[in-house]
């Protein structure tokens, strides 16, 4: 047996495991994460640029409601996170910066309507 | 009912399926004739994971092409973003900034790094070395970390090496952070070098494949190298700033599983080197082409054609690109180095081996499904 596996199992025995225990801890995620996207409504103005550039055709521009009409007569960009591949891209083409990755990676879901984020939900 | 049943033949051939769905070979499959514990013949089955690509790229801007570029293999994403921007840079007669080339070669030997571990791991576990695997996956997981850290995604860098440079800088402190990964890869290459007997009859002189065949066949890289020539486009054509940077091409002799396994940790050494002498000449200044400096809808690419070749982790890669004007490339061709290893090689390697060397030889290697069949 090759000697030096001792001080190498040594170590090992009294440092800390490479793996966190997932649900309580977790390794932090750095600002510049792709995860979900942040829209802000109020910054967009309908340029189509990032359902343009979007690589899955993810993005699809949509009206608003009746109730939302005269606040927002135009296209605004609808999200479906299940066709997205995050590559920020729509982030990058946004001139007004409405559109942002944020570093929320917890997306998965049982329910699939849940996967398209509408541009007026938070309204 | 057991009388009905034909007694099994005492001696005869076999249809032996290895793959597609097996854990240890990717999605993709071999069929295998077998005559008691000897393989007779072998054909390989490839096509599980075809995509399109080529046809795909036709159809979307040089941007779009480069976040589908990291798909062409999942397990060496830069390196394909790489050959992608490389490919768009010289039809676009576009000058890569300094500091730019120098992400890129950084981006590129850790994504190489990585890819090697993987390699070292499933290798492992082919060949029963659970420790191995363990140690492997265990410690890419910091160059994961560096990944998620520079480009925002763990796997996918989402075309981090784009056309006219790279799409964002290192954020502070980036550098120190690669110098301590660096270190715990040495620390790594160290523990791989514990190897106990059986492991080394699971690999010495198995699937030896002679420099004539190996010529023959078609084979790059690793394979090649370790067949005995020492054949690295890093150094035949250097790219970016490879021409700056003083490294060595480990060539073995011998040509089987072991040694081609060993030129993975070699090679893992010596992109260590080179990550470090990148970093220490790291200039500043702009990460991106002013052309490219917000991503365009209208850009044109001006006619013409162009072949790239570039080293990979598993070999020579190639891209043929033509464009007649228009804001899409006319027609993609990709020339990856797994087609010819995973299909004539392989084929011929396995032909006459041992049913229980048949993952030893496969995963020697250093094979990606995903790269064969784009």
């Amino acid at each position: 047996m090759n000697i030096w596996i001792l001080p190498a199992l040594l170590r090992n025995l009294f440092s800390k495991p490479m793996t966190v225990r997932f649900p309580y801890e977790a390794i932090p995620i750095p600002d510049d994460y792709r995860g979900e996207h942040i829209y802000d409504i109020d910054e967009c103005i309908s340029c189509e640029l990032c359902a343009k550039i979007c690589p899955n055709r993810a993005i699809e521009m949509v009206e608003a409601p009746e109730k939302l009409k005269e606040k927002y007569p135009k296209k605004y960009p609808q999200i479906d996170l299940g066709k997205c591949c995050f590559c920020g891209l729509c982030e990058e083409i946004c001139s007004k910066d409405a559109i942002k990755l944020s570093g929320n990676v917890f997306l998965s879901t049982f329910d699939k309507s849940t996967t398209i984020k509408h541009p007026f939900s938070e309204e | 009912m057991i009388d009905q049943l034909e007694p099994a033949p005492e001696k005869g051939e076999y249809d032996f399926y290895f793959g597609p769905a097996h854990p240890g070979s990717g999605n993709f499959g071999v069929k295998l004739k077998i005559e008691g514990e000897k393989v007779i013949s072998a054909r390989a089955d490839p096509g599980y994971l075809h995509r399109g690509f080529e046809k795909l790229m036709e159809y979307r801007l040089p941007l779009q092409n480069a976040v589908l570029s990291d798909r062409l293999c999942i397990l060496e994403a830069m390196n394909w973003n790489l050959i992608h921007a490389q490919a768009v840079d010289q039809l676009m007669h576009i000058e890569v900034p300094e500091r730019a080339q120098y992400i890129r070669v950084i981006m590129a030997e850790l994504s190489r790094i990585q890819s090697h571990i993987i390699w070292y791991g499933v290798f492992s576990l082919a060949t029963g070395f659970d420790t191995g695997f363990k140690i492997a996956f265990g410690y890419r997981d910091y160059i994961m970390d560096l990944f998620e850290l520079i480009t925002g995604g763990r796997v996918y860098p989402a075309g981090y090496l784009c056309p006219g440079g790279v799409r964002r800088d290192f954020p502070p402190n980036t550098e120190q952070k690669i110098l301590s990964v660096l270190d715990l890869m040495e620390e790594m290459v160290q523990l791989e070098e514990l190897e106990n007997p059986s492991y080394l009859q699971r690999t010495e002189g198995i699937g030896v494949l002679s420099l004539e065949d190996a010529l023959r066949l078609g084979a790059t890289g690793p394979v090649l190298r370790a067949s005995g020539m020492a054949s690295d486009v890093r150094k035949e054509e250097p790219y970016e700033i490879y021409d700056r940077i003083d490294f060595d091409v480990p060539v073995k002799g011998e040509g089987d599983a072991y040694a081609r396994n060993r030129i993975g940790i070699e090679e893992m050494i010596q992109s260590i080197g080179i990550v470090r002498q990148a970093l220490d000449e790291l200039p500043g200044g702009e990460v991106r082409a002013s052309k490219f400096k917000k991503p365009k809808l209208a850009t044109k690419i001006p006619a013409g054609e162009v072949y790239v070749r570039n080293e990979v982790a598993r070999g020579e890669a190639g891209m043929y690109m033509v464009s007649n004007g228009e804001k899409t490339p006319y027609r993609v061709k990709i020339r990856g180095p797994d087609f010819l290893h995973m299909i004539p090689v392989l084929e011929f390697l396995l032909k006459g081996a041992e049913v229980a060397d048949i993952p030893a030889i496969y995963w020697s290697l250093n094979i990606c499904p995903a790269d064969m069949d784009r």
